[in-house]
């Protein structure tokens, strides 16, 4: 008996008085407003799918992964999408390894279904064979550090590491069309997974004098409070889920004050999360083509020179379908494969392709030009994963 | 880290010391007794660091070595903050934060007889001293000095109280009063008890004045004296 006692944070009478009172007020412990949120930070990993979300002091880690199985025979055309927890016990000493407990369990059906119900991710463009093959997509939430609020700093990891999330692109082959080739990510670029929009569950505190709410309630805070509801909405107002799991009952016109709240809330909250999204995709984007460009040395400019220099002496299709197949919005994929294919002749042609520059589009007699014109389909269908 | 062999400790006095470094040779010492503390050994003829932290040397001959820490280890003397967590017919069981939960007995108390036992409820903060500290034991606890008088033992009521590491604990409790209590002190009224478990209480007349000296103590610990005086200023000013 002793060691359980001694394994949880003890709470004092003088911290319930002084909190409540404090709040009487309008001050909270660590001198925020009611309403305001701690500092947010998202973190991305080296992978694909991983973020780390610190608010206040609570980080939660995410990771997203993907597998080929089986469809539910109810649903054949969608893909599956499951939500793990583990709370793990270097995060709060009350947390015991092994069986999820209550609270991991609800924290992993709130965010389940702020997802599901709301049909946030398209699933069913993650069916590959109509009741034979789907994605199943798996969501683990790590967390690292309870400082209270644990719904919210999960579910905006969850979501970040789904917009970061790549999943490989498969193609339909072989005789009957039922075979599916797995593309690796160095042959063809994964794709992300489409996500209608963002739903943001927002934390509410109530505790025994009724006018009082709080937003993001901290550690002692939780301990202290008597009632909590979560509220799932997103940017355009929609409420995706609530949650409010028995303890004080609230009035009714408190409860649309919140919703009220939430909204505002997880407009900002959304807005964080794309920009930090977005920015990891910018840095992603800009590393690869700096470790491309490592492997050819030459001044960008005279990238155009070259190629269309190339194009003119090759006079096969092969060569020329050759340049096609790749995507024209990625610059980085011609210099490799310039290098690649036409290995040290690519230096003499330099000189050359800034002679013919001159001439004009009109030495090119209708040969294709990869940069005005969208790739043409049929060539893309060529397995190009035996070429390269 | 290699050993540094030094004749005298002076030079490594008040400096970051790690297990394994040499700090004291006693073949150049004679006719000395030394007291060792904390995190100290005595290897024959050597006294070598067993815990990293600073070596401390207090007049005429005591060294030990001084860590800041999360948890606390109860020894005796040490007036610490704790929580009631439960009562017994002949003790009540305290939480002061060490590996196992203390006992504070009914008669611990000035004038305490079996007539006249206090009644705390459960989450109760007390201030106490702690009498016995041995390994694998139970500590136990008293409200009263060594003489029995109550001095400021005993219940504290209202206020604040949060936890923070042992050295920060430390810190507050020096003399010459610590920078950041002496800014504060000089704007605000308010009371500190200061447990040296980790545990700190902050009572003042408004919960903002409660709240500001609460931040300003758990943000001053990295700080040195001249940043703790900075960052309290910049703090008083922001509020005033």
């Amino acid at each position: 008996m002793e060691q359980r006692l001694a394994n949880c944070v003890q709470l004092t009478v003088n911290e319930k008085q002084f909190i409540e009172n404090a709040l009487l007020s309008e001050l909270r412990v660590d001198g925020r407003g009611p309403l305001e949120y701690r500092k947010l930070s998202i973190k991305f990993g080296k992978d694909d799918g991983s973020a780390e979300v610190q608010l206040g002091e609570t980080r939660v880690m995410s990771f997203v992964s993907a597998q080929l199985v089986q469809p539910y025979k109810d649903r054949p055309n969608e893909g599956t999408l499951s939500i793990f927890t583990e709370f793990s016990p270097m995060a709060d000493p009350s947390f015991e390894p092994g069986r999820p407990g209550e609270s991991a369990v609800e924290l992993g059906r709130i965010i389940d279904r702020g997802l599901r119900e709301s049909r946030a991710i398209d699933t069913e463009s993650l069916c590959i064979l109509s009741a034979k093959l789907v994605w199943a997509i798996r969501i683990d939430i790590h967390i690292l550090d309870n400082a209270g609020n644990l719904v919210d700093a999960a579910n905006i990891a969850a979501l970040a590491s789904l917009l970061t999330f790549r999943r490989p692109e498969c193609s339909l082959g072989g005789e009957d069309g039922q075979q599916v080739v797995v593309h690796p990510p160095e042959v063809r670029e994964p794709l992300p997974l489409i996500l209608h929009h963002l739903p943001v569950a927002v934390t509410f505190g109530f505790f025994s004098n009724e006018n009082l709410v709080v937003l993001d309630p901290t550690y002692h805070e939780e301990a202290v409070m008597t009632g909590r509801m979560t509220a799932t909405l997103n940017a355009n107002g929609d409420v995706c889920a609530i949650q409010k799991p028995g303890e004080q009952g609230i009035f009714q016109h408190i409860i649309m004050h919140c919703l009220k709240l939430a909204h505002v809330k997880a407009g900002d909250i959304t807005a964080k999360i794309k920009d930090a999204v977005e920015k990891h995709n910018n840095e992603r984007a800009l590393q690869k083509i700096k470790r491309r460009s490592s492997s050819v040395s030459v001044d960008v400019c005279g990238t155009t020179a070259r190629l269309r220099g190339k194009q003119n002496q090759s006079g096969g299709g092969k060569d020329n379908s050759h340049l096609d197949q790749l995507k024209p919005k990625d610059e980085a994929n011609f210099m490799e494969c310039d290098a690649t294919s036409s290995g040290q002749v690519q230096i003499n042609k330099k000189d050359e392709g800034s002679k013919n520059f001159t001439g004009g589009p009109s030495s090119w007699y209708g040969k294709k030009d990869p940069y005005s014109e969208c790739v043409n389909s049929d060539l893309l269908k060529a397995p190009m994963d035996s070429e390269c | 880290m290699e050993s540094k062999l030094s004749g005298s400790a002076t030079n490594l006095v008040d400096q970051l010391v790690y297990p394994g470094d040499v700090v004291l040779d006693l073949s150049s010492m004679t006719n000395q007794t030394i007291k060792l503390g904390g995190g100290l050994r005595q290897d024959s003829d050597v006294i070598s660091v067993m815990k990293a932290g600073r070596l401390r040397f207090s007049k005429p001959n005591k060294y030990w070595v001084e860590s800041s820490q999360k948890r606390y280890v109860p020894h005796a003397e040490d007036s610490v903050l704790g929580i009631v967590v439960d009562s017994r017919s002949d003790n009540f069981l305290v939480d002061i934060k060490g590996p196992a939960i203390a006992f504070l007995p009914v008669l611990a108390f000035e004038g305490g007889t079996r007539r006249n036992i206090p009644k705390f409820e459960v989450g109760a903060l007390l201030y106490v001293r702690v009498v016995k500290a041995n390994p694998g034991m139970n500590p136990e606890l008293s409200c009263t000095d060594a003489s029995g008088k109550a001095g400021e033992f005993g219940a504290l009521k209202e206020g604040y109280m949060f936890e923070c590491s042992t050295g920060l604990s430390r810190m507050l409790l020096s003399s010459p009063t610590c920078p950041v209590l002496d800014t504060l002190g000089k704007k605000l009224s308010f009371e500190i008890a200061v447990g040296l478990n980790g545990r700190v209480w902050v009572n003042a007349s408004s919960p903002s004045t409660t709240i500001i000296v609460a931040n300003a103590l758990i943000n001053s610990e990295p700080l040195s004296g001249v940043q703790q005086k900075i960052m309290a200023e910049k703090l008083l000013q922001r509020v005033q």
